[in-house]
């Protein structure tokens, strides 16, 4: 990923907007009892399209504005999300899969990772709570949430960051090429 | 070149991590602080805002699931509901069941039934059609000793006789029936007479061929006579209550020597029934 000041700010739009939406929206919906979390699945298809750098420094950002928001201890939620932003970039460097099934299925198993994490954070801090089933439940929800918000997720980043891809094919001609002498 | 920019990322990744660990080192358990308050400032208005606008959105998602919910949670109250009113419903026959059986034993200890005959309790398995409910089918035959001509009562009083008898069954004819005819007297006047069905209505007898002389008022009971003379003896031992006077007009007792009974034994509605076997006849 080519980051241009342009790009850059589009960047800050996209987790500004990302974690707007999760506070407004999909943290007060509830689908089985579970409210979305699309918010690794945000970082994942950051780190998907720009590689460790960009997934590491978005999940950090956008877990530190998360902590802020949320008047949390600092670090807690950037540590978890910068590890997922990592690790999908890690993916894309590492791997050659060219699969439509990438985006969402990685967005579904660091979804689960990243909520894992911020229970290893919450019991970290000492939140004196035994781990019940509901809340294996609920990781296990969220992250089938994040299968299918992860495929529209992916193509709106991919959309919004598009003149920044290096791997984006070249615009299809409209016209077919004229060929000397035919 | 391609080293320098791996060195730099892990530069960033571990400077990231770090500040991670320092920042949750440093704000752990001092609640807010100044950079949480500020960035909380700036985006209060834009959070309303956003709050605002995806209201209906919100709305319309939790009404969806709201609506799943309720449908799941629905099926699933029917389901206890039906296993409660099945729980409901044992619980009512047991009590019915408990009712009579507790009539019974007071029967028997009440001093009714007398010493020398071995009760043997049953539970009705088939009615007779006719609307005049004169016989019933009771679950206990031969097998438990009962046997022809037993007499046959309930918690409330005298039902009837057993008229056929097989293993495991027995048919009991009700003094209702129009074969009935049952020895009985007045308590405590002693006036003797015939219990038979009022024709026309199951649900009262006669008590026929009383001694016009002393008169029967109502509300008195009724029980059996068991009379016992020059070798004969009655089917039905004595004072096993039969019914209670519900008329008796000075005219009717004259005239025709007879008072109405109600049978104090619900003989449409039986359940549980004791056979008197055994007893000195």
């Amino acid at each position: 990923m080519i980051v241009t000041p342009k790009i850059l700010a589009r960047l800050v739009a996209i987790v500004l907007l990302g974690v707007l939406l999760q506070l407004s929206f999909f943290s007060r919906v509830t689908v089985f009892h579970t409210s979305p979390d699309v918010l690794p699945a945000l970082v994942v298809s950051l780190g998907l399209l720009g590689g460790t750098m960009t997934g590491a420094v978005t999940g950090f950002s956008v877990g530190f504005l998360l902590d802020c928001l949320l008047i949390a201890p600092l670090g807690g939620g950037s540590l978890v999300l910068l590890s997922t932003g990592y690790l999908a970039g890690l993916f894309r460097e590492r791997f050659e899969i060219h699969s439509q099934l990438v985006a969402p299925l990685l967005c579904m198993v660091l979804t689960l990772f990243a909520e894992l994490g911020f229970g290893a954070v919450q019991l970290m801090l000492g939140i004196d709570s035994s781990v019940s089933t509901l809340v294996i439940r609920d990781m296990l929800i969220k992250s089938v949430f994040a299968f299918f918000l992860g495929w529209p997720i992916y193509l709106g980043v991919k959309r919004a960051l598009r003149p920044a891809l290096v791997e984006e094919p070249a615009v299809r001609r409209s016209r077919p090429p004229t060929v000397l002498g035919a | 070149m391609y080293r320098k920019q791996v060195r730099r990322r892990r530069a960033v990744l571990a400077l990231l991590v770090v500040g991670s660990f320092v920042l949750l080192t440093v704000t752990y358990g001092r609640g807010s602080n100044s950079v949480q308050r500020g960035v909380s400032t700036i985006f209060s208005p834009v959070q309303s805002v956003a709050n605002r606008a995806l209201k209906p959105a919100r709305d319309l998602v939790n009404w969806f699931d709201s609506t799943f919910d309720a449908r799941g949670r629905n099926g699933r109250l029917h389901t206890e509901l039906e296993a409660a009113r099945k729980q409901s419903v044992g619980a009512q026959t047991a009590l019915a069941e408990n009712a009579q059986l507790r009539k019974l034993l007071a029967l028997d200890r009440g001093g009714a039934i007398p010493s020398g005959y071995k009760p043997v309790t049953g539970e009705v398995i088939g009615r007779s059609p006719t609307v005049w409910f004169s016989d019933v089918t009771i679950d206990v035959g031969s097998g438990s000793g009962v046997s022809v001509n037993n007499p046959v009562v309930n918690g409330d009083g005298l039902v009837g006789t057993v008229s056929a008898v097989i293993g495991g069954s027995a048919t009991v004819t009700l003094i209702a029936d129009g074969s009935s005819a049952v020895s009985a007297k007045v308590v405590p006047l002693g006036v003797q007479g015939v219990i038979r069905p009022a024709v026309g209505d199951p649900g009262s007898l006669i008590l026929d061929f009383i001694d016009s002389a002393k008169h029967v008022h109502r509300g008195q009971a009724v029980v059996t006579a068991g009379w016992r003379a020059q070798g004969l003896s009655s089917r039905f031992p004595p004072n096993i209550p039969i019914g209670e006077v519900t008329h008796a007009s000075i005219e009717e007792q004259e005239a025709q020597q007879q008072v109405e009974v109600r049978p104090f034994a619900d003989l449409r509605n039986l359940e549980l029934v004791q056979v008197l076997t055994g007893g000195s006849r």
